[in-house]
Order: C-alpha cells, then structure tokens, then sequence
C-alpha cells in the first residue's frame, strides 16, 4: 500500500491513507453477512429457499449459464447498449448544456422546452420509439439515451452558471476571453460536477436498459431477467440482478477513476471519519 | 503611469458610486485610496482594472485609455481567488502562458521564493492558510511584472498579526522592482504604513475629498510617533470626509 500511496502530496492527512482501503472493505461486510447468512438458514432448512434462492443455487445458476457460453454473451450485449446509449446521451447533454449555460439566449429559448421534455416520464417514449425505430437496436438505444441526456443536460448547464464569478474574474484580468477563458478556467471549474452528472446519467442508463430489455430483447441481462421469470427460475432472475449491479459498481467506478486527476482541487466535507 | 480624467460611475439601477475623480498617479508610486464605506473605493479599482467600463471620463495607462483588463496592470482582490485546480506553482505560473517553459519555471520560482513560500509550490490551495493564500494572490500577480498592481482591501480578511506581517512583506516585495501600487484599503494603518500619497473619498456619489502626502522615508515603523502622527490626520481626514458626506446626502 506505500507503493500506492507515493505520488500523494505531503500536505495530504495520513487517517485517509489507512481508510482508503478499510472503506471499501467495509463495504463488503453487510452483503457477504446477508448472504451467508441466508445460506446457512437454507441449508439447515429454516427457510424454503424455493423463491429466494441461497447464493450458492444463483452461483450455480450464472455458472452453468457461463460455461454454456452464454453468459457472456448476454452481458456483453447489455453492456453494449449501456455504452452505446449512454455516448450518445452524454455527447448530446453535454452539447446542450453547455451551450444553455455559456448562452443566455440559448437557455432562454431551448431551456422551458428541455425542462418540459424532462418531465415526461421516459418509459412513456416507449411505445413511440418502438413506432419509430422498431423493435430491434434503435428503439433501445434512443431510450437509453433518453435517460441519459438530461441529468447530463442539467449537470453541465448548471454547473456552468453556477461558476464563481470572481475566479472567472481573475482570467479576464490576465485577459483571457473566448475559448482560451473556457480552457483555462469554465472547464477545469465544471468538470467535478460534470463527472456527478456524468455518473448520475450513467446509472439511469443501466436502469433504462433494463426496461428496454424487458420491453422485448432476445439476448441482454434483461433477457435473462424475463426468460427467468416465465421459466419460474429465481436464480437466474437473481444472478442477473447480481450481475447488473457488479457492472454498475464497476463501470461507475471506472468513470470516477477516469475523472480523478481533475477533481483534485476539490475542498469537500467528504463525511466525518 | 496612471491618469484618472472626469472618472465616473452610474448603475443600471441609477446609484451614482464615482463623479468626477482626477488623479494622477506616477510611476513607482504608492497610492492608497480610503473611504467609509459605499464611497465607490472597489468601483474605482475594477474602472482602472478595466474589469468595469466608466460612465463618463477614462482610465489612461501609460497615456493609453483603458477599454479592458490591461497587460501592464495586476489585481489582487480582497479574496486570494486562487483557481482551486491548480497547485500553487501553476496559479503563480497562471499568467505567464506567453513564456517558454523553462522561464516560466524559473520566474514561477523566483517569485514564490519573494513571498517566502517555495516549499508549498505543489500544494493546492486548499491546503493553505488564508495568509499563504494571499501571498500566492500577490507572487500570481506580481510574476508577469506588471507596471500598475492593484489592490482590493487585499488583507482585510486577515487576523491583525498576519495582516501586518503581509504590509511589511508588500512594501519589501515593492521595492525590487517598484512597480505603481493603488492600494484600496479602510484601514488607516496600512494606509499610513505603505502609501506616498492617500487619496480620501467621500461617498454619495464617491469624490476625491482630499489628499494627503505622507512624506516619511521608507521602511516605516508602525509604531514610530511620525507613523502615529499621519495615522491621527488620516483618521481626521476621513471623519470629515464621512460628515461631508452626510451633510451631501441631507442637502
């Protein structure tokens, strides 16, 4: 762990060093309680199991899915789509927001009508996206992306105008305007809540690939979902469910890890040790 | 160095914060501005800042009017308003794009030695005091050399100790390449201790009320009885100056 911790500035406090690794350990505790927990009343038949399954049972399940190969097929589809989707919605919210928070004109003529396209629930796009684009790829995609485009939307937009005039101040005394002003002070000043609003669309991705799935997929974890539940198969429906959220840990810890180098600066209350 | 023709400010909103300032500042000098406050001493330094644009008269630099922020003239506000995402040596570096690298990097260090803070280059600004703060405030805007500093109530944030340790340190770093100082304070002391000259306004709308040469050698005790002497004149001079203004506002 000295190894890990080299690159750290001085200044930084030591008690974080020994929790960076206790936090996400603790972390672990309470699942893995449960779980076995669970197990042990199954197995020493306290409880019936047939609905519920104990960990083992999903284990088993996911591991003959996996060594008949289709486990992963499965997963990479759905990952797909979450990346797929999750791109487009990103690239667009952050277009959007960006110009709504940089131009005032802009935010008063795209805004009421951004805000308003928010509130309808996305799953009501369904029906429509399943007209447009059909039943296949398209349809799933757009709803996903759907998801994500307005907490990015709002992340950035907001993010933008809420930048502290007076640092913004200090890059027109050394005169810089335009692009260079956007460069070299608005975007390093966003980026810690475009990450937040990045991580928030991408967890309404995973969500909405769920309902794009259900809605009707031959291959995804959302697949397996349904295939579960008209098979009367728990452990499946429960392995998918263990397998979404591992990907979504991961993939949002990816996103944190990727974002690290600029949230530096930041002078957060962070919670109490 | 610094003209000041007919200055004056309006708002949108109609408040008349300046009218009809006339200043001549020369170069190397060390001008402070006080004033109660609402006697437009902040609108002042943003005019010549060019961060605002005047109502009426202009702000010359070096003979040239000011329309913007000008190369040859540095801030320091009241807040040290370092960009949080840079470590002190990149916020001192800020300003100093147009160099190469390598003399950049010099100049960043040499002017972090100035303030006496070379050993916190690659803290971030969160780690520092608001003291170190300011220091990193003033080595970011003194690096690129500029001819007129400016300086916005730039320790009034600070605890007396500090603040006075700060003074002293200003006027040392003031003599190396004696730059124009305008130094916006309300704090006779400051004003006493640092300026060649101190310009009192009087507020409703802000006017020059009066100027006060202080011709004491330099560096100054802040305990010396002639420091002690200009402070009491200063203090008069902006009693009255405060009265003046009340008697303005009855009229």
């Amino acid at each position: 762990m000295t190894s890990l911790d080299l690159d750290l500035p001085a200044a930084s406090p030591p008690p974080r060093r020994a929790l960076r690794l206790r936090g996400p350990l603790l972390g672990l505790v309470l699942p893995l309680l449960l779980a076995a927990g669970w197990q042990v009343a199954v197995d020493a038949g306290w409880a019936g199991g047939r609905l519920l399954p104990p960990p083992s049972r999903i284990i088993e399940s996911l591991w003959s899915l996996a060594v008949a190969g289709e486990l992963l097929p499965h997963v990479l589809a759905t990952l797909a789509r979450v990346g797929l989707g999750f791109a487009i919605g990103a690239a667009v919210g952050i277009v959007l927001g960006a110009a709504a928070g940089y131009a005032r004109l802009f935010r008063d003529l795209v805004d009421p009508t951004l805000q308003a396209l928010r509130a309808i629930p996305s799953l009501a796009w369904v029906p429509l996206f399943i007209l447009w684009l059909g039943i296949f790829e398209p349809s799933k995609l757009a709803l996903i992306a759907v998801g994500v485009v307005f907490p990015v939307y709002l992340g950035v937009s907001g993010s933008i105008l809420a930048v502290d005039r007076k640092i913004v101040e200090v890059g027109r005394v050394f005169r810089l305007k335009g692009l260079a002003l956007v460069r070299r002070v608005l975007l390093p000043a966003i980026l810690p809540a475009v990450v937040l609003s990045l991580r928030s669309g991408l967890g309404l991705g995973w969500m909405f690939v769920v309902a794009a799935e259900i809605m009707g997929a031959s291959e995804g974890l959302g697949y397996l979902l349904v295939d579960g539940q008209q098979l009367g198969k728990p452990d499946q429906i429960l392995g998918a469910i263990v397998i979404f959220a591992l990907l979504g840990k991961a993939t949002d810890a990816i996103l944190v890890l990727l974002a690290r180098p600029t949230l530096r600066g930041q002078d957060a209350f962070g919670g109490r040790n | 160095m610094l003209t000041l023709r007919n200055l004056g400010k309006t708002y949108e909103d109609g408040t008349r914060a300046l009218s009809g300032i006339e200043l001549q500042v020369e170069a190397g000098e060390i001008l402070a501005v006080v004033g109660g406050s609402g006697c437009g001493k902040s609108t002042l330094l943003r005019l010549i800042a060019g961060l605002d644009r005047p109502t009426t008269g202009q702000v010359l630099v070096d003979g040239e009017p000011v329309a913007e922020p000008h190369p040859l003239v540095g801030v320091v506000f009241q807040e040290a308003r370092l960009f949080p995402w840079l470590s002190v040596a990149e916020n001192v570096g800020f300003g100093l794009r147009h160099l190469p690298a390598s003399e950049r990097a010099a100049r960043v260090t040499a002017e972090l030695e100035r303030v006496g803070l070379a050993s916190a280059a690659g803290r971030l600004p969160r780690e520092l005091s608001g003291g170190m703060a300011q220091r990193v405030a003033i080595a970011r805007a003194l690096a690129p050399r500029p001819r007129v500093l400016l300086l916005d109530e730039p320790f009034s944030a600070l605890d007396a100790l500090t603040r006075a340790g700060l003074q002293d340190q200003l006027a040392r770093l003031w003599t190396g390449d004696r730059p124009t100082l305008v130094l916006v304070t309300h704090d006779i002391e400051e004003a006493a201790v640092l300026a060649d000259r101190v310009v009192v306004l009087r507020p409703r709308p802000g006017r020059v009320d009066a100027v006060i040469d202080i011709a004491l050698p330099r560096p100054r005790d802040r305990d010396d009885a002639a420091v002690e002497t200009v402070k009491h004149d200063l203090r008069r001079a902006l009693d009255r100056s405060l009265g003046a203004g009340r008697q303005g506002e009855a009229a």
